[in-house]
């Protein structure tokens, strides 16, 4: 029983902290270019597939065909910033309709290339350890070290380097931002294209958990909205944590209750959240 | 004692707007708020036209307590209230927005009968006939008959100001709370203004008016309050009021409008 | 000039008929009236009340599924069932547009609620089984029957489904025209530009909002009932998110500042698949691109590029 309950705990921990990596991007996105980018869900979606084409069908190393995956994600997150989001800045209605137009072209190209069968990747790290009586799984105890990793550094990054602090000056006050020589466009490209690529990230990682299907996207953008929203739209580990109550809560939840309706109970909470305090549990903006 | 307020406190966190402010407007009147920047001026207009809830405190018209009533209750009521930053409906002509205003003067008119236009057009082309009319008279009376035509974003500031004063006019107000009518106007503009809010005045409206502009408001306004720093620092006709000491002070430093 | 277009298509509308010898034509055309009517509805919504509603799809879907339940598993007659599936859909659309417009929720946020809702019914549909048959849909094989003074006539057949749709169409119009030329109109757009400006003059902004929603929402119901039995099939996927997109992006198409850019829009929509002979999956990306397409280049759609922009009255 202990070990279903660690290992369920363990599983929630990860799924949440694939919630939190995409809700990150969300709320990077949301506080420096105003809109909420649902299509951050069909590019880790194509993170995922990269991932499985570059390991399954080209036989890359793992971790090349992650940071392939990753650079080549980063790369459309790009031309769709500079095609398409440059011109819905700060209109959260546009930004909505055009990131699910988005969507809708993503999900259905790679529905069409690579058919709706689930992909697997083969063991890419087989073997599990053994901590004080529980069986833990090698590879999910990596990929969980990985996205804390990265959700860190990114955290770092954005309190201590220039660029990061520049971001959240811009996002506190775009003018005043301006008008200390921070370069708004080119930042609000910058933030895009790595939230992008986080997305692909959590993505490529999520390939070597799961099967891959094209609709992955659509049902982890929208557990990453909750999230952000849950901590608060604007707080960015807030949105990690907001991820890792919502991926633990489903998984020990999942354990006593009916799962068809688990993801009306996130439904639920998100109304609830948006009715009572839309500024998030944890909010600050 | 057509409208009072009674102990009028609003509390924004740890900010506090408005504290205790206690005044009354007799029907016929032309009261005037003076105070500088952040006095509460604008914060306690809001207040009556119940836009904002108060912390404490109770306001009172004809008698009956209207705090907790929605804004668009307050309006049926017959309070209207202008903007110091003007409101307006982006895309539509002048013309468009007098017809929005005409939505009161409509309800009141058929009631509940107006259900009727829905179904049958002409049920209600006296009523639409009659406020064709009143916007005609109301845009003469602002002086904004030429530009009845236009798009409102398109108007000169002094234009939009006058363009909220006659959408009031158009709900029928029995009190006007104006908030920095003349503020942004030019010279023939102000005596426009002050022509339009005396015959208003002739007319049974009772008038609350913020402004800065002293020279303005002191020739209009019969009675005033002063506030400063959202507490009332004198209160009086408005002579006694721009005599005192305590206001002169909270006025230092600024220039006669 | 933009007033006498909608008398003109509709009036072609009636006698065209005449000229069409096909089923599938007939078939296309009556498919693109109903959604035709969908997006006509939620315009009301959205355009004119300037509220991003997906609940659209979930009110059109209830309704749906309900008037084909009734129908087929209770042995009601169709014209009976109508009513409890409209007065259902209107009570949801009360609750849901209350509890959305009492917390204020504005634009992006009220959009994003009603997903939430959205997908909420749709799970109680999915897994409904016992009544709904759960994902895989139901069949409806009853006929609806029209008494006349002449006689009985059976709802069924290319042409009468013509008709009906038609109907269908040109009711939604004209109930929509009505309300939006009255003071209820003027409201809307008060509600749409400016809400606080609008609520100094003494318009009830909640009461009108909850009106709008409600009326386009129930609409949208009306359609749903028809449309069950015109196509013979109902499945979840119609109360999905992505089938009030696919609305979204007829009224987007046609033009979102009139009433009947939506009818174009959503001729043009539904007929475009047939036209071209397209795969599923490809469908989906030209909905995508279009849909990016006319919100980045065509903000107004095609209705707006010939017509003048609309005023409150």
């Amino acid at each position: 029983m202990i070990q279903l309950v660690i290992g369920q705990l363990l599983n929630g921990a990860i799924v949440g902290a694939l919630y939190g990596i995409v809700a990150l991007g969300i709320t990077l996105t949301f506080g420096i270019t105003g809109i909420v980018n649902f299509a951050l869900g069909a590019f880790m979606m194509l993170g995922a597939y990269f991932t499985w084409y570059g390991y399954e069908m080209m036989r890359l190393p793992y971790p090349v065909a992650v940071i392939g995956a990753v650079v080549l994600v980063g790369l459309f997150g790009l031309f769709a910033d500079r095609g398409l989001f440059r011109f819905t800045r700060n209109n959260l209605v546009n930004g909505l309709l055009v990131s699910i137009g988005l969507i809708s072209i993503i999900e259905a190209s790679v529905l069409l290339i690579w058919t709706s069968t689930p992909k697997d990747l083969t063991y890419v790290l087989p073997g599990s350890l053994r901590i004080g009586g529980i069986l833990l799984p090698k590879i999910k105890l990596a990929v969980f070290a990985v996205l804390l990793l990265v959700i860190g550094a990114t955290y770092l990054a954005l309190t201590r380097t220039w660029v990061g602090r520049a971001a959240f000056a811009y996002s506190q006050n775009p003018e005043a931002a301006a008008l200390m020589g921070v370069k708004t466009d080119r930042l609000q490209t910058v933030v895009t294209v790595y939230s992008t690529a986080l997305g692909g990230l959590g993505g490529a990682l999520y390939a070597s958990l799961y099967s891959l299907e094209p609709t992955l996207g659509a049902y982890y953008v929208l557990k990453a909205v909750e999230s952000a929203i849950l901590a608060g739209i604007g707080n960015t580990i807030g949105a990690l944590v907001g991820g890792i109550i919502i991926g633990i809560t489903e998984g020990i939840g999942s354990v006593f209750l009916p799962t068809a309706f688990r993801d009306g109970y996130g439904m639920v909470f998100l109304v609830l959240i948006l009715l009572f305090k839309p500024s998030g549990l944890l909010g600050s903006k | 004692m057509l409208f009072e307020a009674r102990g009028l406190t609003k509390r924004f966190g740890g900010l506090t707007a408005v504290s205790d402010v206690t005044f009354d407007i007799g029907e016929g009147e032309i009261v005037g708020i003076f105070g500088p920047n952040g006095s509460g001026k604008t914060t306690t207009l809001s207040l009556i036209a119940g836009m904002l809830a108060p912390t404490s405190g109770e306001l009172l018209w004809n008698g009956q307590r209207i705090v907790g009533r929605r804004p668009f209750e307050i309006a049926g009521m017959g309070i209207i209230k202008t903007f110091q930053n003007p409101q307006l409906f982006p895309e539509l002509t002048v013309l468009d927005h007098m017809c929005i205003a005409s939505h009161l003067g409509f309800k009141r008119a058929l009631g509940m009968n107006r259900v009727k236009t829905l179904f049958w057009p002409y049920a209600g082309r006296a009523v639409e006939r009659g406020a064709e009319k009143k916007m005609d008279e109301m845009l003469a009376l602002c002086r904004l008959t030429e530009v009845s035509e236009e798009k409102a974003a398109a108007l000169s500031y002094g234009a939009e100001k006058m363009l909220g004063v006659a959408m009031a006019m158009m709900c029928d107000p029995k009190l006007l709370l104006l908030d920095e009518p003349a503020s942004g106007l030019g010279q023939e503009e102000i005596v426009n203004l002050e022509t339009v809010l005396r015959d208003l005045r002739a007319h049974g409206v009772t008038l609350c008016i913020i402004d800065h502009k002293v020279s303005f408001l002191g020739r209009l306004a019969d009675r005033s309050i002063a506030l400063a720093h959202g507490v009332v620092i004198a209160q009086g006709s408005t002579r006694d009021v721009l005599a005192n000491p305590d206001v002169v002070e909270a006025y230092l430093g600024r220039k006669h409008a | 000039m933009t007033r006498i277009i909608p008398i003109v298509a509709f009036a072609s509308a009636v006698v065209a008929p005449l000229l069409i010898r096909s089923d599938s034509t007939f078939a296309i055309i009556t498919f693109g009236f109903l959604l035709a009517a969908l997006a006509v509805s939620f315009n009301l919504i959205f355009g004119f009340t300037g509220q991003l509603s997906f609940f659209h799809a979930a009110a059109f879907g209830v309704a749906a599924y309900m008037t084909a339940i009734l129908v087929s598993d209770y042995g009601w007659s169709f014209w009976a069932a109508i009513v409890p599936a409209l007065l259902a859909v209107g009570l949801l659309a009360l609750a849901v547009g209350a509890i959305c417009f009492r917390f204020k929720l504005r634009e992006f946020y009220f959009a994003v609620v009603t997903m939430a809702f959205s997908e909420m019914i749709r799970l109680v549909v999915v897994n409904w089984n016992s009544v709904t048959n759960g994902t895989l849909g139901m069949t409806v094989t009853a006929q609806p029957t029209l008494w006349l003074p002449t006689g009985s006539i059976s709802l069924t057949g290319a042409r009468t489904w013509y008709y009906v749709a038609l109907l269908i169409l040109v009711a939604t119009y004209i109930i929509c025209h009505r309300v939006l030329a009255s003071w209820i109109g003027r409201c809307f757009a008060a509600i749409r530009l400016n809400e606080q400006l609008g609520e100094t003059l003494g318009v009830n902004i909640f009461m009108y909002k909850l009106l709008s929603f409600v009326l386009g929402s129930t609409l949208a119901g009306l359609t749903g009932c028809f449309y069950g039995f015109y196509t013979g099939f109902i499945e979840p996927q119609y109360l999905s998110i992505t089938q009030s997109l696919d609305i979204v992006a007829m009224v987007l198409l046609g033009g979102v500042n009139s009433l009947f850019g939506p009818v174009i829009g959503g001729m043009l929509l539904t007929a475009l698949p047939h036209a071209i002979n397209l795969t599923a999956e490809l469908r989906i990306i030209l909905y995508g691109a279009i849909l990016i397409f006319v919100i980045i280049v065509m903000p107004s759609g095609i209705f707006g590029l010939f017509s003048r922009p609309r005023h409150a009255v």
